[in-house]
């Protein structure tokens, strides 16, 4: 059984890059009245550890604020590579920020997760505001931030 | 269940404040000076100094350097000493006219630098 286990693994393994394909995904961030001015966000990618893997999204335009995106800034060593493309607007208090991306399906199911770190100007950074895992069992599924996240869902295609 | 990595990375969450807090000041509130010897400071060395704040246990200055480049910069709030710097010429409040650093982030430049991500093509992204 282990070995099967194992073979399947592997082969699973070998064969997801070759059938590399693209999955839309739609990330739901709602904020809470916090009441202060608009928030800086990141949504990026680690793995169970909470090791960096990727960025998705960085709302909030200027880049010398970055590093209070804290656990997002460590990962990518704030390299504009990692997020290049990937930015925008900062969102105000109680909105809602939906990102549509396309995103490589080996990344589903594989023990990723979706983190959200935020910011807001003089008050307090929230590391991992919310940790979703990617999967597709949690597509559809609200989650409550822990900052100025009221909540997080995200939806698979 | 190897529960290891997660009480490893649940730790890692709880001690990060301080430990990862890179640049932050941690100067004991009891031996800060007052910021308007900074003021003095910087002042006397050339500065015009607009506005001091305290911002992660830093003294936070804006205002313009010797060479007259609009900056901000960090300092110690014990010692003075200098945390960081930097120039405000990517800051599209005052100098929209170059517009440089605010193009870099349109859409229609996505495809011109190389990424490296997980992320294809361009997202679509609305506030509500």
């Amino acid at each position: 059984m282990k070995k099967f286990l194992f073979a399947l693994g592997l082969t699973t393994a070998m064969a997801l890059p070759a059938y590399a394909q693209a999955r839309e995904v739609t990330f739901t961030t709602q904020l809470s009245d916090y009441g202060g001015d608009g928030a800086y966000l990141a949504l990026y990618l680690t793995d169970d550890d909470g090791k960096y893997h990727g960025t998705l999204w960085i709302a909030g335009e200027k880049s010398k604020y970055y590093k209070h995106l804290r656990d997002w800034a460590r990962g990518s060593g704030l390299s504009q590579a990692e997020y290049d493309g990937l930015t925008g607007a900062s969102v105000t208090s109680g909105r809602t920020l939906k990102v549509t991306l396309e995103l490589e399906d080996a990344l589903i199911d594989s023990g990723y997760q979706v983190r959200v770190d935020t910011s807001v100007e003089d008050m307090r950074d929230n590391r991992a505001d919310v940790v979703a895992p990617l999967t597709t069992e949690g597509s559809g599924k609200t989650v409550s931030g822990r900052g100025y996240v009221h909540s997080f869902v995200y939806t698979l295609k | 269940m190897n529960i290891k990595p997660i009480v490893i990375s649940l730790s890692l969450l709880l001690v990060g404040g301080s430990a990862f807090a890179d640049d932050d000041c941690d100067d004991p509130v009891a031996g800060w000076q007052p910021r308007e010897n900074l003021r003095k400071q910087l002042e006397a060395e050339g500065w015009t100094v607009f506005r001091i704040k305290v911002d992660d246990g830093c003294y936070e200055v804006k205002g313009r350097d010797p060479n007259g480049d609009r900056v901000e910069a960090e300092y110690s709030p014990a010692t003075f000493e200098l945390m960081e710097i930097e120039r405000e010429d990517d800051d599209d409040d005052d100098d929209d006219h170059r517009g440089k650093s605010r193009n870099d982030s349109e859409p229609t430049n996505a495809e011109r630098v190389p990424r490296k991500g997980i992320v294809k093509g361009r997202p679509s992204v609305t506030v509500e």
